[in-house]
C-alpha cells in the first residue's frame, strides 16, 4: 500500500493515478525520456473529436451519439478489462517473460476510476439505450407493456443496474488499485514480499473478475436487446477485451520505443514474439467463442434466441458480420501464423492496430443493431470513439510517464530481460 | 543420382554413411548439458556439419548451437491442415447432402454452420498426425539399428550422460584429430564406434 509521502492529493489526480510520481528513482535506461507532448496530443485530439461529436448531440442525433458512445465506451472499459487480466495472469503464474511488460499493462489497467466517470453520459442517456428501462413495458395497463421484461424487472430496473455497476468499478478499482500502487511501491522501496502480495491479489482477483466481467458485459451489451439471452456471452466480451488488450500493449511498447526511443534492449523480438503468440492465440479463441454461440443459437433455432442474429444479418449488418468473420479471423489468423510476421515488429504491430481496429467494429456490430436497423457507419461512430479513446490512451501515456518503464527491482526482471523463444 | 539424393535425405536426418573400413564416427562423453551445448557450438565451429548430439533431455538452445536452423515442420503441418479442413468440408457435403439425405427439423441437408465443429476437430486432428508423422520422418525415426549401439557407454545417454558424435563421412572427419579436437572440449570416454552391420553383436 502506498503511505502518504506516496498518495496524491487532489482527486482528478487519484483518478489518473492515485501514487505521486516515481520515474526518478529508475535507471536511467528505464525512464519515460518523451516530453508532455506525448501525452498532451492524444488527450487533446480525443477532447477535440468528443467537442466535435457534441454536434450531433445537439443536431437531432441524439440516439445514435448516445449508441455510439455507449460503443466506444465499452471499447475502451474491455482494453482496459484485458490489461488488467494480462497483469493477473502472468501474476499469478509467476511468468517471467512479461515482467519488462508489466508496468505497460498496470498503467493500462488503472482506468477504471476515469472510467467510471465517463460512464456518466450512459447514466444520463439510460431511455434511449436501454429499452427495459422504460416505465411503460413493465406496466401491465400500458399498450407497449411486455410481458418478458416484465418478468426479468426484478434484475432489469435501474437502481439495480446503477447498484451492480457500482459493484463491479468497485471490485475491478480495489484489484487494479493493489497491483498498481503496489508494484509501484516496490520501485522505490522494495520488500521481498511484494511479488507475494501481487500473487495473492491477482489470485482473489481472477474469479471475482471473472463473474463481474460477464455480468457487466450481459447487464452493458446484453441487454440492449432484454428478450435476448446467451450465456457465453460474458466470455465473446472477454476474448474481444483481452484481445484488444494486447493490441494496445504492442502498440504501445513499440511506439515507446521506435518513437520515443525508450525500452532499448529492454523489450526484444523475444517478447514480441510471445505477444504475437497472444494476439494468434486470442484471434483464434474470439474465433472459436463467436462460433460457438452461433453455432449453438441456429441449431436450437428458437426464436427467443435467433432474434438477436436475425437483425444483425439483415440490413446490411450480414454485411459487417461478413467482414467481422474475414479480417477478426480468417485473414489475421493466417498472416498471424507464421513465426516470422511475430519477430517483425512493422507486421506485427500492423496486424495489432489491425485486430484493434477489428475489436471496435466487433463491439459496434453488436450494439448498434439494436437501436439502427441499417447497417454502415455514421460520421459521430468514428469521432466518438477515437475521441474517447484519445482521453483513455493519453491518460495512460501520462500514467507511464510519472514512473518507470519497467518493474526495475521485481527479481524476475533479469530472467526477462534475457528471456529467450526456444 | 538417385542414392545421392536418398544419402542427403539421410543426412538431413542425422544418418550419416559408414566408412569403406566400416568406422562410422567418434564418440565423446561429455559432463553436463552445458559442456554438451558448448561442444556442439565449438565443433560446428571448426566447421564439421556430420555430427550429432545425444542426452537424456533436450537441451535447450542445441538446435541453434548446432546450426540446426528452424524447424520445417510448421509449413507441413500447415499442409495437413487444408488437407483436414478440406477433407471435414467434403465429408460433411458428401454424407448429409449426396449419400444419406436426411431431414432434420427442416434443417438444410449441407450448412457451414452445423459442419463448423466437424471441419475444426478433422483440421485438428490432421494438423496433429501430420505434425507427428513429419516430426518422425525430419529425425530419421524409428531407427531400430544405430552403430553407435555398439558403445556400452552408449546406453547411458538415455539415463545420466551426454554425448557428441561426429561421423566418418564429414570431409573434416580424420580418425586421430578429430579424437583430439573432442578431447580439447573437454570430452571424455573417447572411442571410436564400427558399422559392423550386425544388431545385437555386443558381448553381452
Amino acid at each position: 500500500m502506498a503511505d502518504k509521502s506516496t498518495s496524491s492529493s487532489s482527486l482528478l489526480m487519484w483518478l489518473i493515478d492515485p501514487v505521486s510520481p516515481t520515474g526518478e528513482s529508475a535507471p536511467g535506461r528505464y525512464q519515460f525520456t518523451a516530453d508532455m507532448r506525448s501525452w498532451l496530443f492524444p488527450t487533446a485530439f480525443g477532447v477535440g473529436l468528443l467537442i466535435l461529436s457534441l454536434v450531433a448531440l445537439f443536431t437531432g442525433d441524439t440516439q445514435r451519439f448516445l449508441f455510439s458512445y455507449l460503443i466506444a465506451w465499452s471499447f475502451c472499459l474491455s482494453i482496459a478489462l484485458g490489461a488488467l487480466f494480462f497483469v493477473m495472469v502472468h501474476n499469478v503464474t509467476k511468468a517471467y517473460w512479461s515482467t519488462v511488460l508489466r508496468r505497460i499493462a498496470e498503467a493500462v489497467a488503472w482506468s477504471f476510476p476515469m472510467l467510471a466517470i465517463l460512464f456518466i453520459p450512459i447514466a444520463l442517456g439510460m431511455y434511449d439505450l436501454y429499452h427495459w428501462s422504460h416505465a411503460e413495458v413493465v406496466d401491465p395497463a400500458s399498450p407497449e407493456f411486455d410481458p418478458i421484461i416484465d418478468g426479468k424487472s426484478p434484475y432489469l430496473n435501474e437502481p439495480f443496474f446503477f447498484i451492480r455497476m457500482a459493484i463491479y468499478f468497485m471490485a475491478w478499482i480495489i484489484i487494479s488499485y493493489k497491483l498498481w500502487t503496489r508494484s509501484i511501491a516496490s520501485d522505490v522501496d522494495h520488500k521481498p514480499e511484494t511479488n507475494y502480495n501481487l500473487r495473492f491479489t491477482s489470485a482473489w482477483g481472477i474469479p471475482v473478475y471473472a463473474v463481474t466481467l460477464a455480468f457487466a458485459s450481459m447487464d452493458l451489451l446484453m441487454t440492449l436487446e432484454p428478450h435476448w439471452y446467451s450465456t457465453i456471452f460474458g466470455v465473446y466480451f472477454f476474448a474481444g477485451s483481452f484481445l484488444g488488450a494486447i493490441g494496445l500493449i504492442i502498440l504501445l511498447t513499440g511506439l515507446l520505443q521506435k518513437r520515443g526511443g525508450m525500452l532499448q534492449q529492454t523489450v526484444t523480438t523475444e517478447h514480441y514474439h510471445d505477444l504475437g503468440k497472444w494476439l494468434f492465440a486470442l484471434v483464434a479463441f474470439w474465433a472459436y467463442i463467436a462460433t460457438s454461440q452461433y453455432m449453438l443459437l441456429w441449431y436450437a433455432n428458437i426464436p427467443e434466441t435467433t432474434v438477436w442474429y436475425r437483425v444483425r444479418l439483415e440490413g446490411g449488418w450480414e454485411h459487417h458480420a461478413t467482414m467481422l468473420v474475414l479480417f477478426h479471423f480468417v485473414l489475421p489468423f493466417l498472416i498471424l501464423l507464421p513465426r516470422a510476421t511475430k519477430r517483425y515488429l512493422p507486421l506485427l504491430a500492423t496486424m495489432a492496430g489491425w485486430m484493434f481496429v477489428m475489436h471496435w467494429f466487433d463491439i459496434h456490430w453488436v450494439t448498434m443493431p439494436n437501436a439502427f436497423l441499417e447497417g454502415g457507419f455514421h460520421w459521430v461512430d468514428i469521432t466518438v470513439w477515437l475521441g474517447l479513446f484519445g482521453v483513455f490512451v493519453g491518460a495512460i501515456i501520462y500514467r507511464l510517464s510519472r514512473h518507470s518503464l519497467v518493474p526495475h527491482n521485481d527479481p524476475y526482471l533479469q530472467r526477462s530481460l534475457e528471456f529467450e523463444n526456444f | 543420382m538417385l542414392n545421392e539424393f536418398i544419402r542427403e535425405i539421410k543426412l538431413s536426418m542425422g544418418i550419416f554413411e559408414s566408412n569403406s573400413d566400416q568406422t562410422y564416427g567418434v564418440l565423446a562423453e561429455f559432463s553436463d548439458p552445458g559442456a554438451l551445448l558448448d561442444a556442439a557450438r565449438e565443433t560446428r565451429k571448426a566447421g564439421y556439419r556430420h555430427f550429432d548430439t545425444h542426452s537424456p533431455f533436450p537441451v535447450h538452445g542445441m538446435d541453434k548451437a548446432m546450426g540446426l536452423g528452424q524447424s520445417k515442420i510448421g509449413f507441413i503441418v500447415f499442409g495437413g491442415a487444408i488437407f483436414g479442413l478440406a477433407l471435414a468440408t467434403w465429408m460433411q457435403w458428401w454424407m448429409g447432402a449426396v449419400d444419406y439425405p436426411l431431414n432434420i427439423s427442416g434443417k438444410p441437408f449441407f450448412s457451414t454452420e452445423p459442419s463448423t465443429p466437424v471441419m475444426f476437430e478433422v483440421t485438428i486432428l490432421f494438423s496433429a498426425l501430420t505434425a507427428v508423422a513429419a516430426m518422425l520422418a525430419f529425425n530419421g525415426l524409428p531407427r531400430p539399428y544405430n552403430p553407435l549401439f555398439y558403445s556400452e557407454n552408449f546406453r547411458r545417454a538415455t539415463d545420466d550422460s551426454f554425448f557428441l558424435h561426429v561421423g566418418a563421412s564429414d570431409d573434416l572427419f580424420d580418425e586421430e584429430d578429430t579424437k583430439d579436437f573432442l578431447k580439447s572440449l573437454g570430452g571424455y570416454n573417447i572411442e571410436e564406434i564400427k558399422d559392423l552391420g550386425e544388431a545385437n553383436a555386443t558381448s553381452d
